[in-house]
């Protein structure tokens, strides 16, 4: 009777695992008619027997069984009826059953058998069979193996089948034990390589059992393994499964002294089996720029402990990104610091936990500034951007603008340029004070007012030039003016000689009116020349004039000679050649005193 | 009542014709300054330059101005226009290295070979500017000293004058040819000062090319040629690239 209800658990299970709940609905309604078939076993080896019972809750005619191919008929048909009452109720069952002996190996379909009961028919549906080789030990009950087979299942529960790149996927590892064994112990033979994914495990500290269902049947479930896992490639990825040995205990049919049941040990292999992820990328559409990699529910920001210092003091930047996501898997946005100022390597500095929904904290770069000269140091906005797999959009995040004022510093010193750090840092060394605007100033015209090539450039540059042929050309003129003068001058003495000698000149052939006229004629001269009176003229008179005027000693001599000459000739016969000569005597001496004064 | 205020209004116009409108609004940009409305200040030189006038004062304040808004880009820009018309001024120098320390590019200097230090210390010891009036002395120099040796007669003094003339005239085309050196020196150089916030410079001037470097606001770069809507720039450590023009703003642009 056990064995008959064992087999029909079996086949309910198989029923229900084949997805013809019908049949079972059937079954509880009593008033219902049922016609079914009811194999011991669908897998058997070709040396073992197997049995095929065909049964129904209410008699019936022209039992029709199907045609067994594969199989001999060893036995039957044999036909057994019960029928009870009991508290009122008529409960009757009627059956056919067949003994079969597989005949080769192979898979094979036992049909349909119908039969009439009040005048409907009625048919089973067909089953398939397995037929392997050979076993060792055929028609043995169930071992203790097979049992906790069935009674032991070892489950990976995936939170998401398909996350995005980078999402956290949680994967729980929960042991099904069935209420009619126990296990004693168990041990991890493989623990899996989640190859392509980032993982954490949380380690279970406390096997707690939980009632749940599994496939429709009560179990207690223990959760093993937990870990959190973030795929860090799209496409489809396989998480390798787990393995565990269990020792458990399974209750056998005998029964000791007492009749309680005697339990048999059996050591099992179980494992969860390959699960595969469809990991999606993330989207392409909207991607900013700056994305790094971050994805979930995360804040952003930059500060600094202090906003206004002193030269070569120090002050902390802090990077700081919190929240839900996967914290640890990318790198922190850089600040960029003006070069002026010294900066030294980030601290790291992080505080996640991770649970199952994910790692939640913080994590933040501390950077060390140093600044060397005063001024002002802006340090503009930074962003960061993040994949919230919630909206399924991508965020971008500003950090606020922070100013930096340096209030006092060195005014010597050098430019400072270190490389040092990684960093190339290029402070310009800046003075005591800023200065303030200039008040004043004189505004001229825009555009080029390049002096150099310009017009004025070269009027200035070759101006002074036309000086010198100026300069040259005046004094030229004058040189030629000077010389004019003397011409005129010259001439003027002739004229003059020519003016007074005229007189004499006629009176060439008569001696006394010549010397008369030529003296007269000297006289005459000097009185123009040297305006004095006629009265004054004496020789040395005469003499001592011109030299005052600065005449030469020859020409003075001379003109003496020829007022001497003329004072002779009124006591002395002349000669007509002598007069002429005297003539020519007094004219040269008259344009060379004219020159001289 | 209506011709009391067309007084007034004739009033300020002839006070405004007196003074200029460059110089109110210099003085009123002055007044907001000191008060700390900077924007307002930067309106007021803006309109300044749009009369078309310009000093070195009114780049340097601006340059000021900028700087206490914390932009990097125009303050920079601005004294290197006042540099550019007052060569050498301290307090422009000095407001410089403060707004240069807001920078975010670290670019050393390419070292320069001994001929470049010496040619730059002998070229641009004095402006193309300079050299001119340098020149413009000396061959009045030339030309005194010329007259002179031709028209005193003493031979001491006429070879005084001639020695002198000669070096004048030496000095006068030595600085006729170092004016056009380092006018030819200011023409290649174009600088420029970058205004955005980070660009980034690509090996080609087209956005498909690979990037090179990346520079911030307020770095100073030298443009060699343009393409369309970009430009090859050459910066300090030597290196070259194309940026778009439209992320830089040339210094030189009067």
């Amino acid at each position: 009777m056990r064995w008959n209800t064992s087999i029909f658990g079996i086949i309910l299970s198989l029923l229900l695992l084949s997805g013809h709940g019908v049949l079972f609905a059937q079954e509880q309604e009593e008033d219902d008619i049922t016609f079914e078939m009811k194999l011991s076993k669908e897998k058997l080896g070709i040396n073992e027997r197997l049995r095929v019972e065909f049964a129904m809750n209410k008699d019936g005619d022209n039992f029709n069984p199907p045609a067994f191919d594969g199989f001999r008929v060893v036995m039957g048909p044999s036909q057994s009826i019960s029928s009870s009452w009991i508290n009122g109720k008529r409960s009757f069952s009627k059956s056919y059953s067949y003994i079969l002996k597989p005949t080769v190996q192979g898979s094979f379909n036992i049909g349909q058998a119908t039969i009439e009961i009040d005048g409907e028919t009625y048919k089973t549906l067909p089953r398939k069979v397995q037929i392997t080789a050979a076993v060792d030990n055929p028609n043995a009950p169930k071992s203790a193996d097979d049992v906790a087979d069935e009674n032991l299942h070892l489950v990976a529960e995936v939170s998401k089948g398909s996350p995005y790149l980078n999402e956290a996927v949680t994967v729980v590892y929960k042991l099904f034990i069935s209420s009619n064994i126990s296990v004693t112990n168990f041990r991890p033979l493989d623990s899996p390589k989640y190859n392509n994914f980032w993982s954490q495990d949380i380690p279970v500290t406390k096997y707690n059992t939980v009632n749940e269902t599994y496939q429709g049947q009560p179990y207690r479930s223990v959760i093993l393994k937990r870990v959190v896992l973030y795929p860090q490639k799209s496409g489809k990825l396989e998480i390798e499964p787990l393995s565990l040995e269990i020792y458990v205990d399974v209750p056998t049919n005998r029964r000791d002294f007492f009749g309680g049941r005697i339990y048999t040990q059996a050591s099992k292999t179980v494992s969860a089996g390959k699960r595969t992820l469809n990991v999606q990328p993330l989207p392409e559409a909207g991607k900013p720029a700056d994305f790094s990699g971050a994805e979930g529910q995360i804040e952003f920001g930059v500060t600094t402990s202090k906003t206004s210092l002193n030269a070569s003091e120090s002050l902390q930047a802090r990077v700081e990104v919190s929240g839900k996501g996967n914290l640890k898997l990318f790198q922190l946005p850089e600040p960029e610091l003006p070069s002026a100022l010294e900066v030294y390597e980030p601290e790291f500095d992080e505080s996640v936990r991770t649970t199952l929904s994910g790692m939640q904290g913080k994590v933040a770069n501390n950077y060390t500034i140093v600044p060397s000269f005063r001024g002002r140091y802006p340090i503009p906005n930074i962003s960061f951007s993040y994949f919230d797999p919630k909206t399924k959009t991508y965020k971008t995040l500003r950090s606020d603008e922070i100013t930096i004022d340096v209030l006092e510093g060195p005014t010597d010193g050098t430019q400072i340029s270190n490389s040092t750090q990684g960093r190339q840092q290029i402070a310009v060394p800046t003075g005591r004070q800023f200065h303030f605007i200039k008040t004043q100033t004189n505004l001229i015209s825009q555009g080029s007012n390049l002096f150099f090539g310009s017009k004025r450039f070269f009027w200035w540059l070759f101006g002074p030039l036309v000086f010198i042929p100026l300069i040259l050309f005046i004094r030229k003129q004058k040189q030629e003016k000077d010389a004019d003068i003397e011409g005129n001058r010259l001439r003027k003495a002739n004229r003059l000689a020519r003016k007074y000698l005229s007189a004499a000149k006629k009176q060439l052939e008569n001696p006394d009116g010549f010397y008369v006229a030529l003296e007269k004629a000297l006289h005459n001269y000097l009185k123009a020349k040297l305006k004095i009176e006629t009265s004054e003229f004496s020789k040395e008179r005469i003499t001592t004039l011109l030299s005052d005027r600065k005449v030469n000693e020859i020409t003075i001599s001379e003109f003496i000679a020829l007022l001497q000459s003329c004072e002779m000739a009124r006591y002395s016969p002349i000669t007509t050649v002598q007069m002429a000569e005297d003539y020519q005597k007094s004219s040269e001496v008259i344009s060379k005193m004219d020159k001289q004064l | 009542m209506k011709m009391k205020g067309l007084v007034y209004i004739v009033l300020a116009c002839c006070s405004l014709s007196a003074f200029g409108q460059g110089e109110v609004l210099f003085q009123k940009a002055t007044e907001a300054y000191n008060n700390g409305e900077y924007e307002k200040a930067i309106d007021y030189y803006e309109n300044v330059l749009k009369t078309g006038k310009h000093s070195s004062e009114l780049y340097f304040n601006l340059g000021n101005c900028h700087y206490k808004l914390d932009a990097i880009g125009p303050s920079i820009y601005y004294y290197e226009k006042a540099l550019l018309l007052n060569p050498g001024d301290q307090e422009t120098q000095n407001n410089l290295g403060f707004a240069q320390n807001m920078r975010l590019d670290a670019i050393e200097e390419m070292p320069k070979t001994a001929m470049a230090r010496l040619h730059d210390s002998i070229v641009l010891f004095f402006t193309a500017d300079q050299w001119s009036y340098l020149a413009i002395i000396t061959m009045f120099l030339f030309v005194l000293g010329f007259i002179i040796y031709y028209v005193l007669s003493s031979a001491t003094s006429k070879r005084f004058a001639f020695i002198i003339a000669n070096v004048a005239l030496i000095i006068c085309i030595l600085s006729i040819a170092l004016a056009y050196l380092a006018h030819n020196d200011q023409r290649a150089t174009n600088p420029a000062i970058i205004f955005e916030r980070e660009i980034a410079v690509t090996s080609e001037p087209n956005d498909r090319s690979e990037r090179v470097f990346a520079l911030h606001e307020g770095t100073k770069v030298n443009i060699l040629e343009s393409l369309d809507d970009w430009s090859k720039i050459k910066i300090a450590d030597g290196q070259t690239g194309w940026v778009p023009s439209g992320s830089l703003r040339v210094i030189k642009d009067f």
